[in-house]
């Protein structure tokens, strides 16, 4: 019974990691949807996690902190918009000067609260009946909000993308946008809403960081997080229900990891903290076959600029 | 309403102009930054000039830290023309650093000093390249994304540094610390000027920058590569190598950068540490941008970016501030920098009424 | 007198060196068919952008139903009850129809109501006998049901007045007949269309007025009753005239080119070539006719080394050229004028010299040890543009700024220049006025006349029936047959463009 319980709490504890980053995938997913490739994720969820920290500590609400990281990554994806879709600017470069951004914004602020701890984490709320289930519960029921609200956010987003109109302009921005501005769509708008939510969900990944998973406040803490969330958008084919699994797989890797270090062994903590970008690394090898092969193509708008005509 | 309307040339003046402006705008949020942590802006400034600039010594620092950025970006500079995304000019550098290292460490004995130095030259450039050429060959048989790869090598560069640093090449002379034993006096670079840490890896670094003007103005390979980066169907059709052009480019990208780790460990460190210079692979991003990949502005900027460093870091140490501060004004010039082009292109034109 | 539903009062559109259009001024009426009839760059499409609200008009003023309006996006326009159908669709490739339709539309829902759709659909297909399939993905249909799909995504936000940009030129001539018919019917039911074109028989078959332009002015408005094909030809195109061209007719049966079983998969993982067999001999003119889409493109693409072939081999003078290196086969004196100049045929942020040697930079004197001589390429550049005349003020500036047409000349004259044994030409003469289209037919008659060969595929059907000797017509990536020119009529061809055997 002892070992099925190490099981037991080594699966919910992938849960609580893959939530980090189920969070700013999805956000990526629809982002890129829209045509805008933000390779910013890093920086946002990096800002999330800062201000989703520091608001926790000194509010000693968990909630507020989250809010707040969450509110926090959205402002920052804000610049990226700006200069991606109104300034029509090279999205790669715009997106790596975010993660530099968020790199030089939480170190330069976060140098007083390097090494601080938060008593005050997220809660565990149990979900009534669901959680008797054998297994499945303690690990998928037996977690704070957060982890419920990426649920309930994985579906609704994939109902949206793909059952409403909000789902249809939106694709259609990122796969034609001319077709779509005929229709009287506007790009712009869309493409502004759409990166703000990226903007949000990552921070909310980083958010959920330091107020559930990692409740303490280091330079970097995301430890390239964000960039495995931008390879798992490849391998889930910009489709937020796979996007679950990839997140998951990584959680997955990451729970291990840290159970190992915990519990002492032989094999060297440098070996240990590779492998999750091993790993992201033969994922998105794999997956860009896969993409290769079966000739799944990415919005096909993603990264170009949009230019209305001169009027 | 405003609005951007097309030129029709591009205002030559312009490509001046911008990479300043944006160095001003990221420079003042910088300085509000800084206030708004309540510490003076002026003083923060001063220090990073003095720091930077303020003494023939201070001076010696800033360059000893453009060293590997010049080298770095001489070489993104052959891959951003053809618009392939090499960030992984970190994980290359370590690579070099490693490569050379192996031999400093365990394969120095009876080696001149010329040859030491040559021999490791060499392999820190083969081991840059292998790091650079991994992502490079993976997208061009399966199309997988360079950001993303050379990004993850980055880390998992770091890490194999790291293992080895806790491991397998650790002093066990370092009390604990994470670094290997001291290279041997054949394996360090010379020293140009007594009294400072500027070494003839600073020469290295020039010839490079050479080379590649060279190669860009004059040769075959420099125009393939200008076609390449702006209509790859376009470079195809025009019977252009593609792949190989590629290829060759990330070689001599992951070379530089492998060379700028050797010149770093060899000249300034002297032993294999887990820190060695983080940020240069990132900060040469920004200046291969502001000096519009032009090899021969690239030394300017390397050495204003240099001295941001080097000011940084002193400061950190002297005041207490953050370095981070760097990282802020670096990205908040670069955001000017990628947002200010349109102006090449377009005008800012006010039209009243309806647009 | 029907009453006027569209009435543009002295429009004028300025582009920054340009003047697009000057003082238009035409109307409308309730249930006619209004030819807007001219040559390429008359100013026809950019008259019809600024009634959709993707420009705005310098000056002038625009009546809708005689009030004054002013359209500043194609939403004002929808509203106004203007709908389009643009040249190149305006269609998400990637999803279904259904979802085309009501792309932008407010009134389904948040969740889409499919069932209202198709209702709304059914009566449109009972109207005006218009039938698609709703629930297949857009790249899954022909180039004539996305026309169709256009045209249903017009009507069902409740157009009244319908533009549509040179409609046929992706048709065959049978599929145009079908148009033609649809059209009736909308008019028969009130609705004002305006038919762009400059093709002179669609506008006597199908308009009741006709306003020809000319350089961005009306020439004249005149009653389809009233008037001629010949006096119509000549408003158009102003003093020049078409000539015949005269072909030194030297049978030769000596292949230089030749196809063996041709197989070549699209990135989509289909065949987009299926076997294809096929001979080209010196001295000819290969037409290649076919609707676009069906393997032209992919053919020529081959041909040039630009296509990894599956299956099958290419022999050029007796030399098997199967998936070699595109510069060995240019090398070897195949030369390819590429059909969409911004996508393939220029680097377009690169200077007019850069672009102008593309095809031998490699070689002395222009290059020499890896080395390249500038001096030399710009000597090159001078004497092209000076050859051919191609306006180009200055060398250095980025291609893109010149005009479409000096540009396509300049992609012309380089590949000409080349001294081809074979010259492939992808609608070379697109977007160039009467003058310069006559100039590069009669060199391409005098690449053949000179014992070399020609493949010429366009989507121009005058074009190949003027110049081919020979007519080779492709359906869904295979031949489906070869005529004769002096043999073959637009309608026969058309047939076989839709699949028929000849």
């Amino acid at each position: 019974m002892v070992h099925h319980s190490i099981y037991i709490s080594l699966l919910a504890n992938t849960i609580k990691a893959g939530t980090i980053l189920l969070f700013p995938t999805i956000g990526e997913i629809f982002s890129e949807r829209a045509g805008i490739l933000n390779l910013g994720v890093e920086g946002m969820m990096l800002v999330g996690a800062f201000i989703g920290f520091i608001v926790s500590y000194i509010t000693k609400n968990p909630y507020l902190g989250f809010i707040a990281g969450v509110i926090a990554g959205g402002i920052a994806s804000l610049i990226h918009a700006f200069i991606s879709i109104t300034l029509r600017g090279n999205q790669i470069v715009s997106g790596l000067a975010l993660t530099i951004f968020g790199g030089g914004f939480t170190t330069f602020y976060g140098q007083k609260w390097i090494n601080m701890t938060l008593n005050n984490t997220l809660p565990i709320i149990k979900i009534p009946i669901l959680n008797k289930i054998p297994y499945i519960g303690p690990i998928f029921f037996n977690q704070d909000l957060i982890v419920y609200l990426s649920y309930i956010t994985v579906f609704v987003m994939w109902f949206i993308l793909y059952r409403t109109t909000t789902g249809l302009n939106l694709r259609a921005v990122g796969e034609n946008a001319k077709a779509a501005n005929a229709m009287g769509i506007s790009v712009y708008k869309v493409r502004y809403i759409w990166t703000f939510f990226g903007g949000l969900l990552a921070g909310a990944g980083g958010a959920y960081l330091t107020t559930s998973y990692a409740p303490f406040w280091l330079d970097s803490i995301t430890a390239g997080r964000g960039w495995i969330a931008i390879a798992l958008v490849i391998f889930a084919m910009w489709d937020p229900l796979k996007a679950l699994f990839g997140a998951y797989l990584f959680g997955g890797i990451n729970a291990l990891q840290f159970q190992l270090q915990a519990t002492g062994t032989t094999i060297p903590s440098a070996i240990l903290n590779m492998l999750p970008y091993i790993g992201t690394f033969i994922v998105i090898t794999i997956s860009s076959i896969i993409v290769k092969t079966k000739h799944i193509k990415p919005p096909k708008e993603l990264g170009i600029p949009y230019i209305r005509e001169e009027k | 309403m405003l609005y951007f309307e097309k030129r029709q040339s591009v205002p030559q003046h312009f490509k001046i102009i911008i990479p300043i402006i944006s160095l001003l705008i990221g420079l003042a949020i910088g300085a509000i930054s800084v206030a708004i942590a309540g510490i003076n802006p002026i003083d923060v400034y001063g220090g990073i000039l003095s720091n930077a600039f303020g003494s023939w010594y201070a001076f010696s620092e800033t360059l000893v830290a453009a060293t590997p950025l010049i080298l770095i970006t001489a070489g993104l500079i052959v891959v951003f023309k053809m618009n392939i995304w090499n960030i992984g000019a970190y994980g290359q550098y370590i690579m070099g650093a490693i490569f050379s290292s192996y031999f400093a460490l365990f394969a120095s004995n009876g080696l001149s000093k010329p040859m030491m130095i040559c021999v490791m030259v060499i392999s820190s450039m083969v081991g840059g390249a292998i790091w650079a050429l991994i992502p490079t060959l993976l997208k061009i048989f399966w199309e997988v994304n360079e950001v993303i790869t050379t990004l993850l090598l980055n880390y998992i560069a770091l890490y194999i540094l790291k293992f080895l640093m806790y491991g397998p090449w650790k002093n066990p002379a370092s009390y604990g610390f994470p670094l290997s034993k001291t290279f041997p006096q054949t394996a360090i670079l010379p020293v140009l000027f007594k009294d400072t840490r500027l070494t003839i890896g600073i020469i290295f670094a020039l010839i490079s920058v050479f080379i590649v003007w060279f190669l860009i103005k004059k040769s075959k390979f420099g125009y393939e590569i200008r076609v390449i980066g702006d209509n790859p169907l376009a470079a195809r059709y025009a019977g252009i190598s593609v792949n190989r052009d590629i290829i060759i480019g990330m070689a001599i990208s992951g070379a530089l950068a492998g060379l700028a780790g050797m010149t770093e460990v060899s000249g300034i460190v002297h032993y294999l540490q887990v820190k060695i210079g983080a940020d240069y692979g990132y900060t040469a991003i920004i200046v291969a941008w502001i000096a519009y990949l032009d090899p021969l502005v690239t030394i300017l900027a390397s050495i204003l970016f240099g001295g941001l460093a080097s000011g940084g870091y002193s400061l950190q140490i002297t005041m207490r501030v953050s370095y981070g501060i760097v990282g802020l004004i670096e990205s908040i010039t670069l955001f000017s920098l990628v947002g200010a082009q349109i102006f090449l292109n377009y005008k800012l034109r006010w039209k009243n009424g309806s647009p | 007198m029907a009453e006027i539903v569209l009435e543009t009062k002295n429009i004028t559109k300025m582009f920054p060196e340009t003047i697009a259009n000057k003082n238009i001024s035409f109307n409308l009426k309730k249930g006619e068919i209004h030819a807007l009839l001219g040559e390429n760059g008359a100013g026809k499409t950019t008259l019809m952008n600024m009634l959709y609200g993707i420009y705005m008009p310098t000056n002038g003023d625009i009546f809708i139903n005689g009030e004054k309006v002013t359209i500043k996006s194609p939403l004002d326009a929808i509203k106004l009850g203007i709908g389009m159908i643009h040249q190149h669709f305006m269609l998400v490739e990637t999803l279904t129809v259904l979802e085309n339709i009501i792309l932008g539309l407010k009134e389904y829902g948040f969740i889409i109501n499919k069932k209202a759709v198709k209702e709304k659909l059914r009566e449109i297909e009972n109207l005006y006998g218009l039938k698609v399939d709703s629930d297949i993905k857009v790249w899954q249909t022909t180039v004539g049901e996305q026309q169709r799909v256009e045209i249903i995504k017009v009507l069902f936000r409740g157009a009244n007045i319908l533009i549509l940009d040179e409609p046929t030129a992706v048709l065959t001539p049978q599929e145009t007949q079908g148009l033609f018919k649809i059209l009736k019917r909308m008019k028969d039911d009130g609705k004002s269309i305006v038919f762009i074109t400059h093709k002179l028989e669609e506008v006597m078959q199908i308009a009741d007025t006709i306003t020809v332009l000319r350089k961005g002015e009306v020439v004249k408005t005149l009653l389809k009753n009233e008037t001629t094909k010949s006096e119509l030809a000549k408003l158009m195109v102003g003093k020049t005239t078409l000539r015949d061209f005269q072909k030194n007719k030297k049978e030769t049966n000596e292949v230089i080119l030749n196809i063996e079983n041709l197989t070549v998969y699209s990135d989509k993982g289909t065949k987009s070539l299926k076997s294809i067999n096929l001979q080209v001999k010196k001295g000819e003119i290969l037409g290649i006719a076919g609707i676009s889409g069906n393997g032209q493109k992919e053919l020529v693409q081959t041909i040039a080394g630009l296509k990894k072939v599956a299956k099958g081999k290419i022999i050029f003078n007796g030399l098997n050229i199967t998936n070699k290196h595109p510069r060995f086969i240019s090398r070897l004196g195949i030369n390819y004028i590429p059909a969409d100049r911004l996508a393939m045929g220029v680097a377009p942020n690169l200077s007019s010299i850069d672009n102008a040697i593309m095809r031998r930079y490699y070689r002395f004197p222009l290059s020499k040890k890896g080395l390249m001589n500038y001096k030399k390429a710009f000597a090159y550049t001078r004497m092209m543009t000076k050859a051919y005349k191609i306006k180009l003020d200055n060398p250095f500036a980025p291609i893109k700024l010149l005009s479409g047409g000096n540009m396509q000349k300049l992609i012309l004259a380089r590949e000409i220049l080349e001294n081809p044994k074979l010259l492939i030409a992808s609608y070379p003469t697109r977007g160039l006025d009467i003058a310069s289209t006559q100039f590069f037919r009669q060199k391409l008659i005098e690449i053949a006349n000179k014992g070399k060969a020609v493949i010429l595929a366009s989507e121009d059907l005058d074009e190949i029936l003027s110049l081919s000797d020979r007519i080779a017509v492709m359906y869904e990536g295979s031949i489906v047959g070869i005529l004769e020119a002096e043999k073959a009529d637009k309608n026969t061809i058309g047939l076989m463009m839709t699949g028929a055997k000849a």
